[in-house]
């Protein structure tokens, strides 16, 4: 099962950098960074959803199970924001000759990135698994709580992000689209594989304790 | 109704007691807030810098960090002697103790405001005319903001090794949708930018006085509704 959800998100991604780098080409050639930079702000967006829902989960049940998927979840969660604040940077100095600036949009993806750190910063500094596992869980929803809050009240500052991306052809939208299906396929294998070492990791050190 | 009234006078009364009787975190608040405003001061006079812009960001960093002090004595102090079990063995709701301490926070903020405030108002040369009642309801919405948020990390991070500077990053990032609106307000009081400033993007807000109070509210419910239904499950044993 998972063996094929890796071959076929390695297939989709390949096919859909390949569109998106051939028909799918856009304008300026710097402009073709959007589609690194949308998937990734789409998929840092479901990781958040996935830890609040994994955060939920625990606190509901106690199952460590959760607990797991919520720190792989924010462990990808870090890698897509990472990703999504990079790229904004490299195109924002391309565009407009800064790196950064506060704007909506930017803050909001800064923001993102730094609920990611500080939750893992806090996971790594409690030692007892129990009361990480639940203090984990009640900081990732109001991490998630936290993510609405920002990019309504970043509307205070004034924009200079573009609004609205139009494409030109039909492909740029197709590989625009795949890139978004193969990125989210790429974070749930992601969440699905440190979940695992995560498990086994935790499954090892109990062996070792007792 | 009544029974939760009295458990949640019982706590607060308590902790304020032994507040007023120490005297541990105030007077260091104060002098941390004083000297923040002192040190930001003499910067913006290098910078030359106007003093109706800068004052209220001074405002803001001078409560979030005097606050940061106050929150993390709120739960440090049941450590001792493990008052804290006895205070989780007591037959309240955790939810009241979490409601008493954050008010307990809320009035030290005040206490602490009285005496800052007017500090920063001379040395910065600010004034807000006519507007002192909304002055304060921005102050109190910040206040209750701040603390909210805190009260609960503070609980959070007692056993951590790292307690203190855990503490101020988990309340800072968090509280950072807060301090836009609440910086707006103020700059607008003070009169350093205009009435109306336009917002922007899909989810446009106009930038008035109205709309920033009305997020801050909106803030306070939020997070003061979500700590208190979480606070039990962070001092669950």
């Amino acid at each position: 099962m998972r063996r094929i959800l890796i071959l076929l998100t390695l297939v989709l991604l390949l096919l859909a950098m390949w569109i998106a780098l051939t028909a799918g080409q856009v304008a300026p050639i710097k402009r073709n960074i959007i589609y690194a930079h949308i998937p990734s702000a789409i998929c840092a967006l479901l990781c958040f959803v996935v830890l609040f829902v994994a955060g939920f989960g625990y606190l509901r049940t106690g199952k460590p199970g959760w607990d797991y998927v919520a720190a792989a979840s924010a462990e990808v969660g870090l890698v897509f924001a990472t990703v999504l604040n990079a790229t904004g940077s490299i195109f924002s100095r391309a565009e407009w000759n800064i790196w950064w600036t506060p704007s909506p949009r930017l803050i909001s993806s800064a923001v993102l990135w730094f609920l990611c750190v500080v939750y893992l910063i806090l996971r790594a500094s409690i030692q007892s698994y129990h009361r990480r596992a639940r203090i984990c869980a009640v900081f990732g929803i109001i991490a998630v709580i936290d993510v609405p809050l920002v990019i309504i009240s970043a509307r205070f500052i004034p924009d200079i992000h573009r609004a609205n991306f139009s494409f030109d052809s039909v492909w740029q939208g197709t590989s625009l689209g795949l890139l978004v299906l193969a990125n989210f396929f790429l974070a749930a294998l992601l969440i699905w594989l440190k979940t695992d070492i995560l498990q086994s990791k935790a499954l090892l050190e109990n062996e070792l304790n007792y | 109704m009544n029974y939760f009234c009295k458990s949640l006078w019982a706590i607060f009364a308590k902790d304020i007691v032994t507040e007023f009787r120490s005297k541990q975190v105030l007077p260091t608040m104060i002098v941390l807030g004083m000297l923040i405003a002192w040190v930001l001061r003499i910067v913006s006079e290098a910078a030359s810098l106007s003093t109706t812009v800068i004052g209220p960001a001074v405002l803001w960093i001078a409560f979030l960090f005097s606050g940061l002090l106050a929150q993390e004595r709120s739960f440090a102090v049941e450590e001792q002697e493990d008052c804290i079990a006895g205070l989780l063995l007591a037959p309240v709701d955790p939810g009241t103790i979490y409601i008493a301490k954050l008010f307990t926070n809320i009035i030290m903020l005040c206490v602490f405001e009285l005496v800052v405030v007017p500090v920063i108002f001379l040395t910065f040369q600010l004034s807000v005319a006519d507007k002192w009642f909304e002055f304060i309801t921005v102050l109190l919405l910040g206040n209750i903001g701040i603390s909210c948020v805190g009260t609960l990390f503070s609980a959070m991070v007692q056993l951590s090794r790292i307690r203190g500077s855990l503490l101020s990053v988990l309340v800072l990032v968090i509280l950072m949708p807060m301090m836009i609106p609440a910086t707006f307000a103020l700059l607008l009081l003070f009169g350093a930018i205009p009435g109306e400033l336009a917002g922007s993007g899909t989810l446009a807000l106009v930038g008035n006085f109205k709309t920033a109070i009305g997020y801050m509210v909106a803030f306070d419910a939020v997070y003061t509704v979500t700590c208190w239904l979480l606070f039990g499950f962070v001092v669950q044993e």
